[in-house]
């Protein structure tokens, strides 16, 4: 997708997590990661680093090479979309206690990743 | 995890979706009935013995993070407990008749993941109905076994 549409799907992700609640821990980490991905593909493509039609989906679905690639461009929002996703076993697929806790660090993570992202947009 | 707390999990992401709307909220709304239908399909195969019930949270086929008792998390090479998604970790045996229904209708939900999710498709009234319709047919199958088969 261009880096518009990215930013407009992220958007709608955004507007949905603010009608959430921090008893809706699972949504919220998944909210973040979703719009996190979004954003960080906008910003990717912006920069050049990855082509329109070749979006990064998850972190963890990166070849070693291509992770290390991306990180030199932006190992900021490439760590910080992998610590998000790194919350989804135990607070989202898992009941481990401190869910809530884990929910305002993945939107905390998500802030960097569009701080960073806005800064290259056109 | 074990069977109890998928339960927990179905109730909590169901009260998370019932809060957002079909169309506005499309992306949320519908990872919340993916998700809430995998805990229903990982609460049935734990239920048919298919796959093992522990404390023990998925973070990738053949990978699980383990609680231990000084409150860390640790990840461990398991056997199969809770899947992913159907097919990762693949599930050995014969699925039953009821398995192979929720099955389906998990692939029918996820056939809209990329789609609608990451790729921008507008998702129509007719998709989220029949999401939606999924998802209820995957929650009454569990319902169904866990009271036939008690």
């Amino acid at each position: 997708m261009k880096p518009h549409d990215h930013e407009t799907c992220a958007a709608r992700i955004e507007r949905t997590m603010g009608k959430l609640g921090a008893d809706d821990h699972e949504l919220l980490i998944e909210g973040a990661m979703l719009a996190a991905a979004h954003r960080l593909n906008a910003r990717m493509h912006r920069l050049g680093m990855t082509a329109v039609d070749e979006d990064l989906i998850h972190t963890y679905l990166l070849t070693i090479n291509e992770y290390r690639r991306l990180s030199v461009a932006d190992g900021e929002s490439m760590k910080s979309l992998a610590a998000i996703e790194d919350l989804r076993p135990a607070f989202v697929r898992g009941d481990y206690p401190g869910g809530a806790e884990a929910a305002q660090h993945a939107l905390q993570l998500l802030a960097v990743i569009r701080g960073r992202a806005q800064t290259s947009e056109t | 995890m074990h069977i109890d707390a998928h339960l927990s999990k179905i109730s909590r992401l169901e009260r998370s979706r019932s809060r957002l709307d079909p169309s506005a909220d499309f992306e949320l709304w519908f990872w919340a009935a993916m998700q809430a239908g995998t805990h229903a399909l990982n609460a049935a195969l734990h239920h048919a013995g298919l796959s093992s019930e522990s404390q023990a949270f998925a973070m990738q086929p053949g990978v699980y993070l383990v609680p231990q008792a000084e409150g860390t998390l640790v990840p461990q090479l398991l056997p199969p407990g809770d899947v992913l998604h159907l097919g990762r970790p693949r599930i050995e045996g014969e699925l039953p008749a009821d398995l192979k229904e929720m099955a389906h209708a998990m692939e029918t939900i996820e056939s809209y993941r990329d789609p609608c999710v990451r790729e921008g498709k507008p998702a129509t009234p007719e998709i989220a109905a029949e999401c939606d319709a999924a998802l209820q047919q995957c929650l009454s199958l569990l319902r169904r076994r866990l009271s036939e088969h008690a």
